[in-house]
């Protein structure tokens, strides 16, 4: 057994760091896409027709059921055995990255969709009754009133969405992206695995001053966007590693 | 699309046969997890100092990283640590010959002894003070008034919180393959690896999934119905 | 029966309970009135100490306590004496109405279970609910919740029963149905110590008045003398205001 060298944790995290960039494009591009994705789900159940409710609904649930690994596999290796059946196109070539981003779009997409459906419900109706009755158009009194209104209150499920799709987005390693756990198992092999220990406690530590970064950031924009005098306001921390 | 139909029927099957393991992995988590998880929402509803502080750190922790990470962390620190600590007890423990279940069932509860305390936190911090005020007034000590009036009310507001996190525990086993335990996915991993078959091997196992997740849902749904059933809609008799 | 001297307690720097003393004999019903703030209710809370005070000693058939340093098993000893009628009634949720009431004889006492039901349905009987036996507190009206309430109290025979507001969150005409059972408890020679805001029934059923405000007991006498010919004039301006059809005579 070879012992255990906490230095080394000092040392692994300066290789570690430049790999953030491709674990924080990663949640980047998944909160981009997964969020308009995740409107257009939540339009649907909300807007849409039955037939158009009940298939959001069936994406909803069955995505909910998806292990996040799994999906990962399933479009890693099913989406270019698709395209080559349909569309004759060889997409082998296409950067890991891309499988990633379209897998936890897919995942990330029905959560939010939930967030935004229940948090724009929770937007009194009233609020554009009164909006029209002033002359807005729906479309402007969408906009205008409920739209911003419903952000607030989805913000800290939001926040806690976003901290469960950095925690998920680690897995993307599996699939040979170089991010930052992918990184820290290549240093890992470099060292015949002797340094496995400290490398993972290196990726704990980055990954705590990660979450909790963001837990603060959402805790300020809440508070910021409370509308509440700064004394009075009361605090809403968004819970680390939140789940939604 | 074209896909090895074949491949798919028996690799479904071997899927399903491995539903047990991954029932196992999440129900003797959660029942483990339990108690410690009830030891630390009290603590965080009703402590001040070192062990609240201790307690929370655990928690933020466990929440703060991901569960892939968790399991690399336990499966490259338990075995040198259970070493150490048996030699500290005097036996000597061959950690190889260990069934790798063991490990998988270790950063299982650990995770859930966290996610759980939460719900918990959140169910026993809703219950009305005026139960406890009116249980002590009756002649009940604060153990008797837990487990008669507190505990079984938290339970009931806990359940779609604890369905989500049975649900996701669910999930979560689905990275047992790292440990080498022949969970759903591993073993359509194992299957797909012998001709390549993988995307029907993991279809397999996505249907798998929404299978299990499916049963566990209903009976959640069942469950509740029947402990709230004191929660019925009021009728008014006047 | 039941002695409490030089009560405090502060909440916060506030003081609620300036030096109190309540008297309590068996056969007593106590009416405590007051405004809001007066401390009436955290006198009652302090009896059986769901409030802890911050000094004051209390007697209680010649078991000498000290309010603040008091032990769990002596208020535990004090709890096994007395009942507490909530306002807002603090029904176990998950109980049905007669399991309301022997929860605390079965857990709490040890009683056995046939035992308990049998004393339970007469206390049922008693407040008028025996055929919602089996009911859950969700499927009871507001009246019912509350008579319930006095059903569990009373099954535990304590020696002095507390009312704290038991009418307060009631609708107005489920109020009557209450008080209706109180009264009869009255009539029985129950012990009873209740706050309340209910003068013409308190009228009706104290055998001794006491006004509280600001934490102090302004105060106290029979019902005709408090409320016939009160000598505070803090007294007078509270009954005035809720009672404005009262003549005094001097």
């Amino acid at each position: 057994m070879r012992p255990f060298d906490p230095y080394f944790i000092w040392t692994v995290i300066p290789a570690l760091l430049p790999f953030l960039s491709v674990t924080l494009a990663v949640a980047a591009g998944t909160l981009f896409f997964g969020s308009l994705l995740g409107g257009l789900l939540a339009a649907g159940q909300v807007g849409g027709g039955r037939m158009v409710r009940r298939l959001a609904q069936t994406y909803i649930y069955l995505v909910r059921c998806t292990p996040p690994i799994v999906m990962l596999f399933i479009v890693f290796y099913g989406l270019p055995k698709f395209f080559m059946e349909a569309f004759s196109l060889d997409i082998n070539a296409w950067d890991k990255i891309v499988y990633v981003w379209i897998s936890f779009t897919l995942l990330f997409a029905a959560p939010i969709s939930e967030v935004m459906r229940s948090s724009y419900l929770a937007v009194d109706h009233g609020q554009y009754e009164a909006a029209v009755s002033i002359g807005l158009s729906p479309r402007q009194a969408f906009f205008h009133i409920m739209l911003s209104q419903a952000a607030v209150v989805a913000l800290p499920n939001f926040g806690n969405a976003v901290i469960s799709l950095m925690k998920e987005g680690s897995l993307a390693y599996t699939i040979g992206l170089v991010d930052l756990i992918g990184k820290g198992q290549l240093i890992i092999s470099v060292h015949y695995g002797a340094r496995a220990l400290e490398t993972y406690l290196a990726l704990t530590l980055i990954y705590l001053v990660l979450t909790l970064g963001v837990e603060q950031l959402f805790s300020f924009l809440e508070h910021h966007f409370s509308g509440l005098p700064p004394s009075d306001a009361a605090w809403h921390p968004v819970k680390p590693g939140g789940e939604v | 699309m074209e896909l090895d139909y074949s491949f798919l029927e028996k690799t479904l099957l071997l899927v399903l046969l491995a539903i047990p393991t991954t029932l196992k992995l999440t129900v003797v988590s959660v029942l483990a997890a339990a108690p410690f998880s009830l030891f630390i929402a009290l603590v965080r509803l009703h402590r001040r100092g070192a062990l609240l502080r201790l307690v929370t750190a655990y928690v933020t922790f466990v929440r703060g990283t991901p569960i892939v990470l968790q399991i690399l962390l336990v499966y490259s620190l338990l075995p040198s640590a259970l070493k150490a600590g048996a030699a500290g007890l005097g036996l000597s423990v061959d950690v190889f010959a260990l069934n790798p279940v063991f490990y998988a069932y270790a950063v299982f509860t650990l995770n859930t002894i966290a996610l759980l305390s939460e719900v918990f936190r959140s169910a026993l911090g809703n219950i009305a003070p005026g139960q406890m005020e009116a249980a002590l007034c009756a002649g009940l000590t604060k153990p008797q008034a837990y487990a008669y009036i507190i505990l079984p009310q938290a339970l009931v507001s806990a359940m779609p919180n604890l369905c989500n996190l049975t649900v996701n525990l669910i999930k979560g086993t689905s990275l047992a393959f790292l440990m080498t335990v022949q969970d759903m996915t591993a073993t359509a991993k194992i299957a797909a690896s012998y001709g390549y078959n993988y995307i029907e091997a993991y279809l397999d196992v996505f249907v798998g999934y929404v299978l299990v997740c499916s049963v566990v849902q209903c009976l959640f749904h069942y469950a509740e119905r029947h402990v709230g059933r004191y929660r019925l809609v009021r009728q008014k008799q006047g | 029966m039941l002695k409490i001297r030089n009560v405090h307690k502060k909440f916060h720097h506030i003081e609620v309970l300036k030096g109190v003393d309540i008297t309590v004999d068996k056969g007593d019903v106590v009416v405590i009135l007051g405004p809001s703030g007066s401390g009436k209710t955290t006198l009652l809370r302090c009896m059986n100490f769901l409030e802890r005070a911050d000094q004051g000693e209390m007697e209680f058939d010649a078991v000498h306590l000290e309010l603040m340093a008091a032990s769990s098993r002596e208020i535990a000893q004090i709890r096994k004496k007395t009942a507490f009628v909530f306002q807002n009634y603090n029904l176990f949720q998950n109980k049905t109405a007669l399991e309301n009431v022997t929860v605390g004889l079965t857990v709490g006492r040890g009683m056995s279970r046939m035992q308990a039901e049998a004393v339970g349905m007469k206390a049922l009987i008693k407040v008028g609910l025996a055929d919602r036996a089996n009911f859950y507190p969700a499927q009871l009206s507001g009246g019912q919740q509350q008579r319930v309430g006095i059903a569990r109290a009373i099954a535990v025979e304590p020696d002095v029963i507390l009312f704290d507001e038991p009418t307060s969150a009631l609708d107005p005409e489920l109020v009557g149905e209450v008080l209706a059972v109180i009264k009869q408890l009255a009539k029985e020679g129950k012990t009873m110590v209740i706050v309340t805001h209910e003068m013409k029934f308190a009228a009706e059923v104290a055998t001794h008045v006491v006004f509280m405000a600001d934490g102090n007991i302004v105060e106290e006498g029979s019902p005709e003398m408090m409320f016939v010919c009160p000598k505070e004039e803090r007294t007078r301006s509270f009954l005035r205001r809720i009672l404005p059809q009262i003549e005094y005579n001097i």
